[in-house]
């Protein structure tokens, strides 16, 4: 058999090899220009993620703000401190005026008393608003430690009472 | 898509899960409930003593005076006090119902109830202590008595041995309550 035809179309055709020729020629390459429609496809976005991650933030928010807002219900209401820059204090030495008590101080004393009036670097100071704050925040907890120990102390005094010690003291001196 | 979905989902859950655990370690008891009963009393305290003001007042509390010492060593890791206590002229001015909202806070969140003093002449009196381990972490005192009503909250460690060194400063009554630390030095005597 010749297979020059299936090489370079030589040679006498082979009719199957003809046949399959016109068959598969409806499929032969056709150089044609590139023809793009008016209207692409839009393609569809999915936002589905995006739009969980979003409830999921926003719920998280919602449950954050739920629970500070439980939280802070009671709260004693928050203040801005004002904050003023130190005076200066003014040392206690040969400007003030001797009282005759002072007159037998020792130059020790003196100097000590100038050391009460320094500002300790350490600690900062309150301003006067702090202070006061400070102060009434001192009243408080003096009344509500007050208040605790005395209540404590009624459980004590009552569970005392209760010691199942004394109740056998007590059997024994009614037997 | 599934997988973003199911990553956001889990760290929502995680989100309110860690904030509900928070919820449930913090010590305050709200005890707005009892507002309503200022009208009614014919004597009212109200203490609210956050952390911030807690830090301010122990500031004014002198290292060098012994009783003050001893008040700020206590105070100093405490995170809160607050405190509601009711006096009325009349019996009856408040329900069982009012007690509720703090008593249903009280039975959760790891709260156990220590004492229970049950007292016709002097009003019953109930000890609530939270613990983290085996620090106490919170205490509470609900107080109730015909014509009283009060409510102590004292959030963060508190130290019972340190508050039994109160007894009888500062116009603190003497509790009697012998602290460990004294206990353990009179048995190695």
């Amino acid at each position: 058999m010749n297979d020059d035809y299936l090489w370079d179309k030589t040679g006498e055709p082979d009719p199957q090899i003809q046949e399959l020729e016109e068959i598969l020629g409806a499929l032969r390459y056709e150089p044609k220009p590139l023809q793009l429609p008016n209207e692409l496809p839009r393609q569809r976005r999915n936002y589905f993620p995006w739009l969980a991650i979003a409830a999921g933030v926003l719920l998280a928010i919602l449950a954050g703000g739920i629970w500070l807002s439980t939280r802070s219900r009671d709260d004693a209401p928050q203040r801005q401190a004002e904050v003023t820059p130190l005076q200066p204090v003014k040392e206690v030495t040969s400007s003030v005026p001797k009282t005759p008590e002072r007159k037998n101080e020792s130059p020790e004393e003196a100097v000590a008393v100038v050391h009460k009036h320094r500002p300790r670097p350490s600690a900062p100071v309150l301003s006067k608003r702090e202070r006061e704050e400070a102060l009434m925040a001192k009243e408080q907890v003096m009344l509500a430690l007050r208040l605790t120990t005395e209540k404590l102390s009624l459980v004590h005094k009552k569970t005392q009472n209760t010691n199942p010690a004394n109740q056998i003291k007590n059997q024994h001196r009614v037997g | 898509m599934k997988t973003s979905f199911k990553t956001s989902l889990i760290s929502l859950l995680l989100i309110i899960t860690s904030a509900f655990v928070a919820k449930a370690q913090d010590t305050r008891i709200q005890l707005g409930s009892l507002d309503h009963l200022a009208s009614k009393a014919s004597q009212t305290v109200d203490v609210n003593v956050d952390e911030r003001l807690m830090k301010l007042a122990a500031r004014l509390f002198s290292d060098k005076d012994e009783d003050e010492r001893q008040v700020k060593k206590l105070i100093e890791g405490l995170k809160g006090i607050y405190v509601k206590s009711f006096e009325f002229e009349t019996d009856g001015q408040y329900a069982a119902a009012d007690l509720e909202p703090i008593r249903t806070q009280l039975r959760g969140a790891g709260w156990t109830r220590m004492v229970n003093v049950i007292s016709k002449k002097e009003g019953n009196v109930e000890v609530y202590l939270q613990f983290a381990g085996e620090m106490i972490n919170g205490l509470a005192v609900l107080a109730t008595d015909d014509k009283e009503l009060t409510v102590v909250n004292i959030v963060g460690p508190v130290d019972l041995d340190k508050l039994a060194q109160l007894e009888g400063q500062m116009g603190i009554p003497d509790l009697g309550i012998e602290s460990t630390k004294s206990k353990k030095k009179t048995n190695e005597q």
